[in-house]
Protein backbone atom coordinates (compact mmCIF):
# COMPACT_ATOMS: atom_id res chain seq x y z
CA UNK A 1 0.00 0.00 0.00
CA UNK A 2 1.28 3.48 -1.09
CA UNK A 3 1.56 5.61 2.16
CA UNK A 4 -1.13 8.25 0.74
CA UNK A 5 -3.35 5.09 0.46
CA UNK A 6 -2.51 3.85 4.18
CA UNK A 7 -3.49 7.55 5.49
CA UNK A 8 -6.54 7.71 3.91
CA UNK A 9 -7.32 4.05 5.22
CA UNK A 10 -6.42 5.32 8.51
CA UNK A 11 -8.59 7.90 8.57
CA UNK A 12 -11.84 6.14 7.08
CA UNK A 13 -11.52 3.72 10.15
CA UNK A 14 -10.76 6.45 12.83
CA UNK A 15 -13.55 8.22 11.71
CA UNK A 16 -15.65 5.04 11.12
CA UNK A 17 -14.51 4.39 15.15
CA UNK A 18 -15.27 7.42 16.25
CA UNK A 19 -18.41 7.91 15.22
CA UNK A 20 -19.59 4.56 15.77
CA UNK A 21 -22.17 5.27 18.90
CA UNK A 22 -24.16 6.57 15.90
CA UNK A 23 -24.38 3.87 13.42
CA UNK A 24 -23.96 0.60 16.26
CA UNK A 25 -27.85 1.26 16.10
CA UNK A 26 -28.01 -0.42 19.90
CA UNK A 27 -26.54 0.42 23.34
CA UNK A 28 -25.33 -3.54 23.43
CA UNK A 29 -22.98 -2.90 20.38
CA UNK A 30 -21.32 0.07 21.62
CA UNK A 31 -20.89 -1.90 24.72
CA UNK A 32 -19.09 -4.87 23.13
CA UNK A 33 -17.45 -2.24 20.97
CA UNK A 34 -15.83 -0.98 24.27
CA UNK A 35 -15.20 -4.47 25.40
CA UNK A 36 -13.57 -5.44 22.30
CA UNK A 37 -11.26 -2.17 22.90
CA UNK A 38 -10.81 -2.93 26.58
CA UNK A 39 -9.38 -6.75 25.37
CA UNK A 40 -7.25 -4.94 22.84
CA UNK A 41 -5.64 -2.87 25.48
CA UNK A 42 -4.10 -5.87 26.92
CA UNK A 43 -3.68 -8.08 23.58
CA UNK A 44 -2.02 -4.97 22.16
CA UNK A 45 0.44 -5.52 25.03
CA UNK A 46 0.80 -9.00 25.07
CA UNK A 47 0.99 -9.19 21.36
CA UNK A 48 4.68 -7.49 21.91
CA UNK A 49 5.10 -10.40 24.44
CA UNK A 50 3.77 -13.82 22.07
CA UNK A 51 3.90 -12.40 18.68
CA UNK A 52 7.31 -10.62 18.59
CA UNK A 53 9.19 -11.70 21.05
CA UNK A 54 7.73 -15.15 21.03
CA UNK A 55 7.03 -15.84 24.71
CA UNK A 56 3.96 -17.91 25.25
CA UNK A 57 2.21 -16.24 28.15
CA UNK A 58 -1.24 -18.12 28.32
CA UNK A 59 -1.93 -16.15 32.09
CA UNK A 60 -1.80 -12.73 31.24
CA UNK A 61 -5.96 -13.11 32.71
CA UNK A 62 -4.03 -12.88 36.19
CA UNK A 63 -2.73 -9.43 35.73
CA UNK A 64 -6.32 -8.85 33.63
CA UNK A 65 -7.93 -9.78 37.28
CA UNK A 66 -5.14 -7.58 39.87
CA UNK A 67 -5.79 -5.10 37.31
CA UNK A 68 -9.61 -5.51 37.87
CA UNK A 69 -9.54 -5.54 41.37
CA UNK A 70 -6.69 -3.14 42.33
CA UNK A 71 -9.25 -0.73 40.13
CA UNK A 72 -12.32 -1.37 41.93
CA UNK A 73 -10.81 -1.31 45.50
CA UNK A 74 -9.03 1.67 45.16
CA UNK A 75 -11.96 3.91 43.19
CA UNK A 76 -15.08 1.64 45.02
CA UNK A 77 -13.63 0.91 48.26
CA UNK A 78 -11.27 4.08 48.62
CA UNK A 79 -13.41 6.62 46.45
CA UNK A 80 -9.70 7.72 44.55
CA UNK A 81 -10.35 9.56 41.35
CA UNK A 82 -10.65 6.74 38.56
CA UNK A 83 -8.24 8.15 36.69
CA UNK A 84 -5.45 7.67 39.31
CA UNK A 85 -6.59 4.34 39.75
CA UNK A 86 -6.10 3.27 36.50
CA UNK A 87 -2.97 4.36 36.39
CA UNK A 88 -2.17 2.90 39.76
CA UNK A 89 -3.78 -0.75 38.21
CA UNK A 90 -1.30 -0.45 35.42
CA UNK A 91 1.51 0.01 37.64
CA UNK A 92 0.61 -2.41 40.37
CA UNK A 93 0.30 -5.06 36.85
CA UNK A 94 3.70 -3.76 35.64
CA UNK A 95 5.30 -4.45 39.17
CA UNK A 96 3.59 -8.05 39.00
CA UNK A 97 4.90 -8.77 35.46
CA UNK A 98 8.56 -7.61 36.39
CA UNK A 99 7.90 -10.38 39.25
CA UNK A 100 6.83 -12.98 37.36
CA UNK A 101 9.04 -12.20 34.51
CA UNK A 102 12.49 -12.43 36.80
CA UNK A 103 11.98 -15.89 37.46
CA UNK A 104 10.19 -17.63 35.00
CA UNK A 105 11.28 -15.81 31.44
CA UNK A 106 14.47 -17.63 31.67
CA UNK A 107 12.95 -21.27 31.24
CA UNK A 108 12.45 -22.50 27.80
CA UNK A 109 9.21 -21.99 26.17
CA UNK A 110 7.21 -24.24 27.27
CA UNK A 111 7.81 -24.16 30.77
CA UNK A 112 7.69 -20.41 30.64
CA UNK A 113 3.99 -21.05 29.48
CA UNK A 114 3.09 -23.36 32.23
CA UNK A 115 4.81 -20.72 34.91
CA UNK A 116 2.10 -18.53 33.80
CA UNK A 117 -0.82 -20.91 33.92
CA UNK A 118 0.17 -21.26 37.66
CA UNK A 119 0.32 -17.79 38.27
CA UNK A 120 -3.09 -16.99 36.60
CA UNK A 121 -4.34 -20.29 39.17
CA UNK A 122 -2.56 -18.81 41.72
CA UNK A 123 -4.80 -15.03 41.12
CA UNK A 124 -7.89 -16.71 41.24
CA UNK A 125 -7.29 -18.70 44.35
CA UNK A 126 -6.23 -15.51 46.28
CA UNK A 127 -9.10 -13.67 44.77
CA UNK A 128 -11.12 -16.04 46.76
CA UNK A 129 -9.35 -16.34 49.67
CA UNK A 130 -8.72 -12.76 50.45
CA UNK A 131 -12.71 -11.86 51.08
CA UNK A 132 -11.94 -8.56 52.98
CA UNK A 133 -10.17 -7.24 50.58
CA UNK A 134 -11.65 -8.73 47.18
CA UNK A 135 -15.21 -9.69 48.60
CA UNK A 136 -14.67 -13.51 48.23
CA UNK A 137 -16.62 -15.56 45.76
CA UNK A 138 -19.43 -12.74 46.54
CA UNK A 139 -17.52 -9.96 44.08
CA UNK A 140 -17.27 -5.99 44.57
CA UNK A 141 -19.38 -3.43 42.46
CA UNK A 142 -17.33 -1.23 40.36
CA UNK A 143 -17.98 2.64 39.96
CA UNK A 144 -18.29 4.01 36.56
CA UNK A 145 -16.09 6.61 35.14
CA UNK A 146 -16.58 10.19 36.17
CA UNK A 147 -18.37 13.13 33.65
CA UNK A 148 -17.82 13.30 30.73
CA UNK A 149 -17.06 9.53 30.45
CA UNK A 150 -20.36 8.24 32.38
CA UNK A 151 -22.24 7.81 29.78
CA UNK A 152 -21.81 4.44 27.35
CA UNK A 153 -20.77 6.73 24.55
CA UNK A 154 -18.41 8.82 26.92
CA UNK A 155 -17.42 5.26 28.13
CA UNK A 156 -16.97 3.47 24.36
CA UNK A 157 -14.47 6.85 23.26
CA UNK A 158 -12.23 6.85 26.37
CA UNK A 159 -11.64 3.36 26.36
CA UNK A 160 -11.56 3.69 22.54
CA UNK A 161 -9.05 6.34 23.07
CA UNK A 162 -6.68 4.49 25.38
CA UNK A 163 -7.00 1.43 22.68
CA UNK A 164 -5.38 3.42 19.85
CA UNK A 165 -2.67 4.72 22.47
CA UNK A 166 -1.94 1.50 22.86
CA UNK A 167 -1.88 0.48 18.88
CA UNK A 168 -0.25 3.48 18.55
CA UNK A 169 3.11 2.64 21.10
CA UNK A 170 3.35 -1.34 20.24
CA UNK A 171 3.49 -0.01 16.25
CA UNK A 172 6.19 2.31 17.30
CA UNK A 173 8.29 -0.45 19.06
CA UNK A 174 7.10 -2.93 16.51
CA UNK A 175 8.67 -0.84 13.39
CA UNK A 176 11.84 0.31 14.92
CA UNK A 177 15.19 -1.04 16.28
CA UNK A 178 12.89 -2.60 19.59
CA UNK A 179 10.77 -4.80 16.96
CA UNK A 180 13.46 -5.89 15.03
CA UNK A 181 15.51 -7.22 18.10
CA UNK A 182 11.92 -8.39 19.40
CA UNK A 183 11.84 -10.85 16.44
CA UNK A 184 15.37 -12.27 16.54
CA UNK A 185 14.55 -13.20 20.15
CA UNK A 186 11.33 -15.03 19.01
CA UNK A 187 13.24 -16.33 15.47
CA UNK A 188 16.80 -17.18 16.43
CA UNK A 189 18.21 -16.55 19.87
CA UNK A 190 21.68 -16.69 18.39
CA UNK A 191 21.37 -14.38 15.87
CA UNK A 192 19.83 -11.92 18.54
CA UNK A 193 23.18 -12.62 20.59
CA UNK A 194 25.21 -12.05 18.44
CA UNK A 195 24.23 -8.60 17.33
CA UNK A 196 24.17 -7.71 20.58
CA UNK A 197 20.32 -7.95 21.52
CA UNK A 198 20.24 -8.59 26.10
CA UNK A 199 17.52 -11.34 25.25
CA UNK A 200 16.42 -11.76 28.96
CA UNK A 201 16.33 -7.84 29.45
CA UNK A 202 14.68 -7.72 25.99
CA UNK A 203 12.22 -10.25 27.19
CA UNK A 204 11.78 -8.51 30.56
CA UNK A 205 10.91 -5.11 29.28
CA UNK A 206 8.34 -6.22 27.34
CA UNK A 207 6.72 -8.12 29.89
CA UNK A 208 6.21 -5.23 32.05
CA UNK A 209 4.92 -3.17 29.40
CA UNK A 210 2.65 -6.18 28.93
CA UNK A 211 1.93 -6.24 32.43
CA UNK A 212 0.84 -2.50 32.65
CA UNK A 213 -1.44 -2.77 29.74
CA UNK A 214 -2.74 -5.61 31.16
CA UNK A 215 -3.52 -3.58 34.30
CA UNK A 216 -5.20 -0.71 32.73
CA UNK A 217 -7.71 -3.29 30.40
CA UNK A 218 -8.09 -4.37 33.58
CA UNK A 219 -9.89 -1.56 35.01
CA UNK A 220 -11.47 -0.88 31.91
CA UNK A 221 -12.65 -4.14 32.05
CA UNK A 222 -13.64 -3.85 35.51
CA UNK A 223 -15.84 -0.49 34.34
CA UNK A 224 -17.27 -2.34 31.57
CA UNK A 225 -18.47 -5.48 33.67
CA UNK A 226 -19.62 -3.11 36.74
CA UNK A 227 -19.52 -5.97 39.28
CA UNK A 228 -16.49 -8.47 39.38
CA UNK A 229 -16.06 -11.37 41.10
CA UNK A 230 -13.52 -14.68 40.82
CA UNK A 231 -15.82 -16.45 38.05
CA UNK A 232 -15.14 -12.95 35.68
CA UNK A 233 -11.70 -14.36 35.31
CA UNK A 234 -11.74 -17.63 33.86
CA UNK A 235 -8.74 -19.35 32.81
CA UNK A 236 -10.40 -19.30 29.42
CA UNK A 237 -9.85 -15.67 28.81
CA UNK A 238 -6.32 -16.30 29.61
CA UNK A 239 -6.46 -18.59 26.22
CA UNK A 240 -8.75 -16.44 24.56
CA UNK A 241 -6.03 -13.06 24.60
CA UNK A 242 -3.54 -15.92 23.15
CA UNK A 243 -5.29 -17.11 20.56
CA UNK A 244 -6.52 -13.83 19.30
CA UNK A 245 -2.97 -13.07 18.35
CA UNK A 246 -2.26 -16.38 16.94
CA UNK A 247 -5.22 -16.28 14.97
CA UNK A 248 -4.30 -12.76 14.00
CA UNK A 249 -1.16 -13.46 12.90
CA UNK A 250 2.57 -13.52 15.10
CA UNK A 251 4.78 -10.38 13.98
CA UNK A 252 1.46 -8.11 13.07
CA UNK A 253 0.00 -5.33 14.72
CA UNK A 254 -3.47 -5.17 12.55
CA UNK A 255 -3.46 -9.11 12.95
CA UNK A 256 -4.09 -9.85 15.83
CA UNK A 257 -6.38 -6.68 16.34
CA UNK A 258 -8.51 -8.18 13.79
CA UNK A 259 -8.04 -11.51 15.45
CA UNK A 260 -9.52 -9.57 18.71
CA UNK A 261 -12.82 -8.75 16.90
CA UNK A 262 -13.38 -11.40 14.86
CA UNK A 263 -13.35 -13.51 18.24
CA UNK A 264 -15.24 -10.67 20.15
CA UNK A 265 -18.15 -9.90 18.00
CA UNK A 266 -18.28 -12.89 15.45
CA UNK A 267 -20.09 -15.08 18.40
CA UNK A 268 -22.59 -12.21 19.48
CA UNK A 269 -23.51 -11.18 16.16
CA UNK A 270 -24.40 -14.22 14.80
CA UNK A 271 -26.97 -16.57 16.97
CA UNK A 272 -26.01 -19.91 15.73
CA UNK A 273 -22.45 -19.03 16.03
CA UNK A 274 -22.81 -18.10 19.64
CA UNK A 275 -24.44 -21.88 20.50
CA UNK A 276 -21.62 -23.48 19.37
CA UNK A 277 -19.24 -21.24 21.71
CA UNK A 278 -16.09 -22.85 22.58
CA UNK A 279 -16.48 -25.34 19.34
CA UNK A 280 -16.31 -22.27 16.76
CA UNK A 281 -13.01 -20.73 18.51
CA UNK A 282 -11.42 -23.76 18.02
CA UNK A 283 -12.63 -24.58 14.39
CA UNK A 284 -11.63 -21.05 13.58
CA UNK A 285 -8.21 -21.73 15.46
CA UNK A 286 -7.76 -24.88 13.65
CA UNK A 287 -9.16 -23.90 10.21
CA UNK A 288 -6.16 -20.67 10.43
CA UNK A 289 -3.46 -22.94 12.01
CA UNK A 290 -3.87 -25.01 9.26
CA UNK A 291 -4.85 -23.11 6.24
CA UNK A 292 -2.76 -20.03 6.96
CA UNK A 293 -0.43 -20.39 9.97
CA UNK A 294 1.29 -16.73 9.19
CA UNK A 295 -2.74 -15.33 10.64
CA UNK A 296 -5.35 -14.06 9.12
CA UNK A 297 -3.97 -10.72 9.34
CA UNK A 298 -1.46 -11.94 6.19
CA UNK A 299 -3.90 -13.51 3.84
CA UNK A 300 -3.66 -10.78 1.96
CA UNK A 301 -0.06 -10.01 1.44
CA UNK A 302 0.32 -14.06 1.22
CA UNK A 303 -2.60 -14.38 -1.78
CA UNK A 304 -0.36 -11.08 -3.44
CA UNK A 305 2.93 -13.08 -3.19
CA UNK A 306 1.83 -16.06 -4.22
CA UNK A 307 0.04 -14.73 -7.74
CA UNK A 308 2.63 -12.75 -8.43
CA UNK A 309 4.85 -13.73 -11.71
CA UNK A 310 8.37 -14.53 -10.35
CA UNK A 311 9.89 -14.81 -13.49
CA UNK A 312 12.61 -12.47 -14.00
CA UNK A 313 12.96 -11.84 -10.52
CA UNK A 314 17.23 -11.88 -10.09
CA UNK A 315 18.72 -13.46 -7.53
CA UNK A 316 21.96 -12.51 -8.71
CA UNK A 317 24.84 -11.53 -6.45
CA UNK A 318 26.60 -8.60 -8.01
CA UNK A 319 28.99 -7.30 -5.42
CA UNK A 320 29.71 -3.35 -6.40
CA UNK A 321 33.02 -3.03 -3.85
CA UNK A 322 34.04 0.73 -4.41
CA UNK A 323 30.50 1.20 -2.38
CA UNK A 324 31.15 -1.30 0.01
CA UNK A 325 34.67 -0.06 1.01
CA UNK A 326 33.59 3.12 1.14
CA UNK A 327 30.47 1.96 3.55
CA UNK A 328 32.57 0.04 6.23
CA UNK A 329 34.99 2.57 6.20
CA UNK A 330 32.45 5.21 7.14
CA UNK A 331 31.29 2.65 10.11
CA UNK A 332 34.68 1.91 10.75
CA UNK A 333 35.61 5.75 11.26
CA UNK A 334 32.44 6.79 13.42
CA UNK A 335 33.65 4.07 15.73
CA UNK B 1 44.61 -4.40 18.68
CA UNK B 2 44.09 -8.01 18.33
CA UNK B 3 41.50 -10.75 19.08
CA UNK B 4 43.58 -14.10 20.32
CA UNK B 5 43.09 -17.32 21.23
CA UNK B 6 45.95 -18.47 24.05
CA UNK B 7 46.35 -22.00 24.77
CA UNK B 8 42.89 -23.23 24.47
CA UNK B 9 41.25 -26.59 25.51
CA UNK B 10 37.64 -26.86 25.66
CA UNK B 11 36.08 -30.22 26.75
CA UNK B 12 32.82 -31.69 26.03
CA UNK B 13 32.38 -34.41 28.47
CA UNK B 14 34.90 -36.64 28.11
CA UNK B 15 35.53 -35.71 24.75
CA UNK B 16 38.54 -33.18 24.22
CA UNK B 17 37.71 -30.55 21.12
CA UNK B 18 40.41 -28.23 21.49
CA UNK B 19 43.67 -28.98 23.55
CA UNK B 20 46.31 -25.73 23.80
CA UNK B 21 45.25 -23.97 20.94
CA UNK B 22 46.26 -20.85 19.66
CA UNK B 23 45.86 -18.22 17.24
CA UNK B 24 45.57 -14.44 16.91
CA UNK B 25 44.05 -12.41 14.37
CA UNK B 26 44.94 -9.21 13.46
CA UNK B 27 42.73 -5.76 11.94
CA UNK B 28 43.36 -5.94 8.29
CA UNK B 29 44.53 -9.56 7.73
CA UNK B 30 42.12 -12.90 6.72
CA UNK B 31 43.43 -15.27 8.64
CA UNK B 32 42.35 -18.77 7.46
CA UNK B 33 41.42 -21.59 9.32
CA UNK B 34 41.09 -25.00 8.01
CA UNK B 35 41.25 -28.53 9.02
CA UNK B 36 39.20 -32.02 8.60
CA UNK B 37 35.67 -32.09 9.95
CA UNK B 38 35.39 -32.41 13.52
CA UNK B 39 39.27 -31.03 14.01
CA UNK B 40 37.34 -27.89 15.69
CA UNK B 41 37.27 -25.71 13.74
CA UNK B 42 33.72 -24.26 14.44
CA UNK B 43 33.78 -25.29 18.33
CA UNK B 44 37.23 -22.62 18.26
CA UNK B 45 34.96 -19.80 16.59
CA UNK B 46 32.56 -20.73 18.80
CA UNK B 47 34.84 -19.77 21.50
CA UNK B 48 36.15 -16.44 20.10
CA UNK B 49 32.28 -15.47 19.67
CA UNK B 50 31.68 -16.06 22.96
CA UNK B 51 28.75 -19.20 22.50
CA UNK B 52 31.35 -21.72 24.89
CA UNK B 53 33.41 -20.84 27.82
CA UNK B 54 37.05 -22.56 27.31
CA UNK B 55 38.30 -25.13 29.82
CA UNK B 56 41.66 -23.70 29.97
CA UNK B 57 43.11 -20.54 28.87
CA UNK B 58 41.77 -17.54 27.42
CA UNK B 59 40.39 -15.43 25.11
CA UNK B 60 41.66 -11.68 25.01
CA UNK B 61 41.59 -8.03 22.98
CA UNK B 62 45.18 -7.02 22.90
CA UNK B 63 45.94 -8.28 26.48
CA UNK B 64 42.39 -8.09 28.13
CA UNK B 65 41.00 -11.29 29.34
CA UNK B 66 37.19 -11.20 27.68
CA UNK B 67 37.05 -15.41 28.51
CA UNK B 68 33.61 -14.79 30.40
CA UNK B 69 32.17 -12.17 28.39
CA UNK B 70 28.87 -12.75 26.88
CA UNK B 71 28.20 -12.93 23.12
CA UNK B 72 26.61 -9.49 23.69
CA UNK B 73 29.33 -8.22 25.40
CA UNK B 74 31.82 -9.06 22.62
CA UNK B 75 29.90 -7.79 19.76
CA UNK B 76 30.46 -4.45 21.84
CA UNK B 77 33.70 -4.94 21.53
CA UNK B 78 33.60 -5.64 17.68
CA UNK B 79 33.41 -8.80 17.64
CA UNK B 80 30.60 -10.32 14.42
CA UNK B 81 30.05 -13.21 12.68
CA UNK B 82 28.41 -15.36 10.62
CA UNK B 83 26.57 -18.93 10.56
CA UNK B 84 27.74 -22.01 8.75
CA UNK B 85 23.88 -22.44 8.48
CA UNK B 86 22.78 -18.59 7.51
CA UNK B 87 20.33 -17.09 10.59
CA UNK B 88 18.09 -15.03 9.04
CA UNK B 89 14.67 -13.35 10.54
CA UNK B 90 12.57 -14.57 8.00
CA UNK B 91 9.52 -13.08 8.55
CA UNK B 92 11.47 -9.66 7.78
CA UNK B 93 13.12 -7.85 4.84
CA UNK B 94 16.22 -7.40 3.90
CA UNK B 95 16.89 -4.25 4.77
CA UNK B 96 15.23 -5.02 8.27
CA UNK B 97 17.39 -8.20 8.64
CA UNK B 98 21.09 -6.10 7.88
CA UNK B 99 19.92 -3.27 10.21
CA UNK B 100 19.15 -5.26 13.09
CA UNK B 101 23.49 -5.27 12.75
CA UNK B 102 22.74 -1.72 13.72
CA UNK B 103 21.08 -2.64 16.86
CA UNK B 104 23.76 -1.21 19.69
CA UNK B 105 23.94 2.27 17.52
CA UNK B 106 20.11 2.70 18.20
CA UNK B 107 20.78 5.05 21.05
CA UNK B 108 17.06 5.02 21.39
CA UNK B 109 15.63 3.21 24.67
CA UNK B 110 11.83 0.77 24.96
CA UNK B 111 10.02 3.71 26.34
CA UNK B 112 11.88 6.48 23.70
CA UNK B 113 10.67 3.98 21.41
CA UNK B 114 7.01 3.29 21.90
CA UNK B 115 6.58 7.01 22.17
CA UNK B 116 8.58 7.80 19.06
CA UNK B 117 10.95 10.14 20.07
CA UNK B 118 13.17 12.15 17.91
CA UNK B 119 16.16 9.86 18.71
CA UNK B 120 14.14 7.27 17.45
CA UNK B 121 14.00 8.52 13.57
CA UNK B 122 17.78 9.88 13.97
CA UNK B 123 18.15 6.28 14.50
CA UNK B 124 16.29 4.56 12.33
CA UNK B 125 18.01 6.81 9.63
CA UNK B 126 21.36 6.26 10.35
CA UNK B 127 21.27 2.74 10.10
CA UNK B 128 18.96 2.20 7.29
CA UNK B 129 21.32 4.59 5.05
CA UNK B 130 24.17 2.21 6.69
CA UNK B 131 22.57 -0.99 6.08
CA UNK B 132 21.38 0.21 2.22
CA UNK B 133 25.00 1.04 1.47
CA UNK B 134 25.79 -2.34 2.64
CA UNK B 135 23.49 -4.31 0.76
CA UNK B 136 24.24 -2.30 -2.78
CA UNK B 137 28.01 -3.26 -1.58
CA UNK B 138 27.33 -7.24 -1.09
CA UNK B 139 25.71 -7.14 -4.25
CA UNK B 140 22.24 -7.59 -2.70
CA UNK B 141 20.73 -4.14 -4.29
CA UNK B 142 17.94 -6.39 -6.78
CA UNK B 143 17.05 -7.91 -3.25
CA UNK B 144 16.54 -5.09 -0.77
CA UNK B 145 12.82 -5.22 0.14
CA UNK B 146 12.44 -8.86 -0.11
CA UNK B 147 11.19 -10.89 2.55
CA UNK B 148 14.76 -12.95 3.67
CA UNK B 149 12.24 -16.29 3.33
CA UNK B 150 12.41 -15.69 -0.19
CA UNK B 151 16.48 -15.49 -0.74
CA UNK B 152 18.06 -18.33 -2.35
CA UNK B 153 20.87 -19.69 -0.42
CA UNK B 154 23.85 -17.56 -2.06
CA UNK B 155 21.59 -14.26 -1.33
CA UNK B 156 21.39 -15.54 2.49
CA UNK B 157 25.30 -15.78 2.81
CA UNK B 158 26.21 -12.32 1.53
CA UNK B 159 23.45 -11.12 3.79
CA UNK B 160 24.78 -12.42 6.76
CA UNK B 161 28.08 -10.67 5.70
CA UNK B 162 26.15 -7.32 5.44
CA UNK B 163 24.52 -7.50 8.87
CA UNK B 164 27.75 -8.79 10.19
CA UNK B 165 29.27 -5.57 8.78
CA UNK B 166 26.22 -3.44 10.47
CA UNK B 167 27.45 -4.17 13.60
CA UNK B 168 30.29 -2.02 12.06
CA UNK B 169 33.26 -4.69 14.05
CA UNK B 170 36.68 -4.75 14.00
CA UNK B 171 36.92 -8.89 13.66
CA UNK B 172 34.30 -10.67 11.53
CA UNK B 173 34.38 -14.45 12.03
CA UNK B 174 33.06 -16.12 8.78
CA UNK B 175 31.79 -19.78 9.55
CA UNK B 176 32.24 -21.92 6.01
CA UNK B 177 30.81 -18.79 3.75
CA UNK B 178 31.35 -20.64 0.94
CA UNK B 179 29.34 -23.77 1.97
CA UNK B 180 26.94 -24.17 -1.15
CA UNK B 181 28.30 -21.07 -3.42
CA UNK B 182 28.73 -21.90 -6.83
CA UNK B 183 32.45 -20.84 -8.26
CA UNK B 184 31.41 -17.86 -9.45
CA UNK B 185 29.60 -16.31 -6.25
CA UNK B 186 33.19 -17.53 -4.11
CA UNK B 187 34.86 -15.49 -6.41
CA UNK B 188 31.99 -12.38 -5.53
CA UNK B 189 32.80 -13.59 -1.88
CA UNK B 190 36.84 -13.37 -2.26
CA UNK B 191 36.59 -9.76 -3.69
CA UNK B 192 34.14 -8.99 -0.81
CA UNK B 193 36.46 -10.68 1.85
CA UNK B 194 39.28 -8.68 0.36
CA UNK B 195 37.60 -5.40 0.57
CA UNK B 196 36.67 -6.16 4.20
CA UNK B 197 39.99 -6.46 5.66
CA UNK B 198 41.44 -3.54 3.24
CA UNK B 199 39.24 -1.78 5.01
CA UNK B 200 40.97 -2.82 8.08
CA UNK B 201 38.23 -5.66 9.79
CA UNK B 202 40.13 -8.32 10.68
CA UNK B 203 39.32 -11.59 8.40
CA UNK B 204 38.85 -14.93 10.16
CA UNK B 205 37.58 -17.60 7.77
CA UNK B 206 37.05 -21.02 8.60
CA UNK B 207 36.26 -23.00 5.18
CA UNK B 208 36.36 -26.27 3.80
CA UNK B 209 36.91 -24.80 0.39
CA UNK B 210 41.49 -25.18 0.60
CA UNK B 211 41.99 -23.42 -2.75
CA UNK B 212 39.65 -20.91 -1.88
CA UNK B 213 41.66 -20.18 1.37
CA UNK B 214 44.81 -20.42 0.24
CA UNK B 215 44.60 -17.73 -2.31
CA UNK B 216 42.95 -14.89 -0.21
CA UNK B 217 44.30 -16.18 2.94
CA UNK B 218 47.37 -13.51 4.57
CA UNK B 219 47.72 -16.75 7.10
CA UNK B 220 46.65 -19.92 7.60
CA UNK B 221 46.22 -22.18 10.48
CA UNK B 222 45.55 -25.55 10.17
CA UNK B 223 43.78 -27.98 12.90
CA UNK B 224 43.77 -31.69 13.24
CA UNK B 225 41.70 -33.60 16.55
CA UNK B 226 42.12 -30.29 18.39
CA UNK B 227 45.14 -29.21 17.81
CA UNK B 228 47.27 -26.89 15.73
CA UNK B 229 49.37 -29.21 12.79
CA UNK B 230 50.63 -25.93 11.24
CA UNK B 231 50.31 -22.29 11.34
CA UNK B 232 51.93 -20.17 8.77
CA UNK B 233 51.43 -18.66 5.24
CA UNK B 234 49.39 -20.05 2.55
CA UNK B 235 52.63 -21.42 0.83
CA UNK B 236 54.70 -22.66 3.88
CA UNK B 237 51.21 -24.31 4.93
CA UNK B 238 50.62 -25.67 1.83
CA UNK B 239 54.00 -27.32 1.39
CA UNK B 240 54.03 -29.15 4.47
CA UNK B 241 53.98 -32.69 4.97
CA UNK B 242 52.34 -33.12 7.87
CA UNK B 243 49.03 -30.79 7.04
CA UNK B 244 49.35 -33.05 3.04
CA UNK B 245 49.45 -36.46 5.10
CA UNK B 246 46.18 -35.16 7.45
CA UNK B 247 44.21 -32.96 4.86
CA UNK B 248 45.13 -32.32 1.55
CA UNK B 249 46.29 -35.89 0.53
CA UNK B 250 48.90 -36.36 -1.68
Amino acid sequence: MKPSHRTLALFVVMTALIALPWWSGDLYKLHLAALICAYWVLIGGLNLVVGYSGQLSIGHVGLLAIGSYCFAVLAGTHGVHPALAIAASGALCALCGLLLGLPSLRLPGFYFAMATLAFALIVTEITLAQGALTGGGVGLSVPGFPPPFDTPRGTYWLILSIAVLVTWLTWNVARHTWGRGLVAVRDSVVTAQAVGVPVFRAKLTVFVFSGFTAGVAGALFAVLQSYITPDTFVFDLGLFFFVCIIIGGRGHILGPALGTIVLTALPEMVAPLAKLGNFFYGLLLLAVVLLVPEGIGRVFELLVERFRPRRGESHVVKPDLDRLAKAIEQGRSAR
Amino acid sequence: MSLSARDITKRFGGLTALSKVSLELRPGEVHGLIGPNGSGKTTLLNLLSGYYRPDGGMIAIDDNDISNATVQKRAGFGVARTFQKPRLLPTLSVLDNAMLGGWRDARAGFLSTAFCLPQVKADELALRSRAEELLHGVGLSHAINRRANLLEHAEQRFLEIARGLAQRPRFILLDEPAGGLTPAEIEHLGAVIRVMCESGVGVLLVEHHTDFVFRISDRVTTLDVGAVIKHGTPDEVKRDPEVIRVYLGA
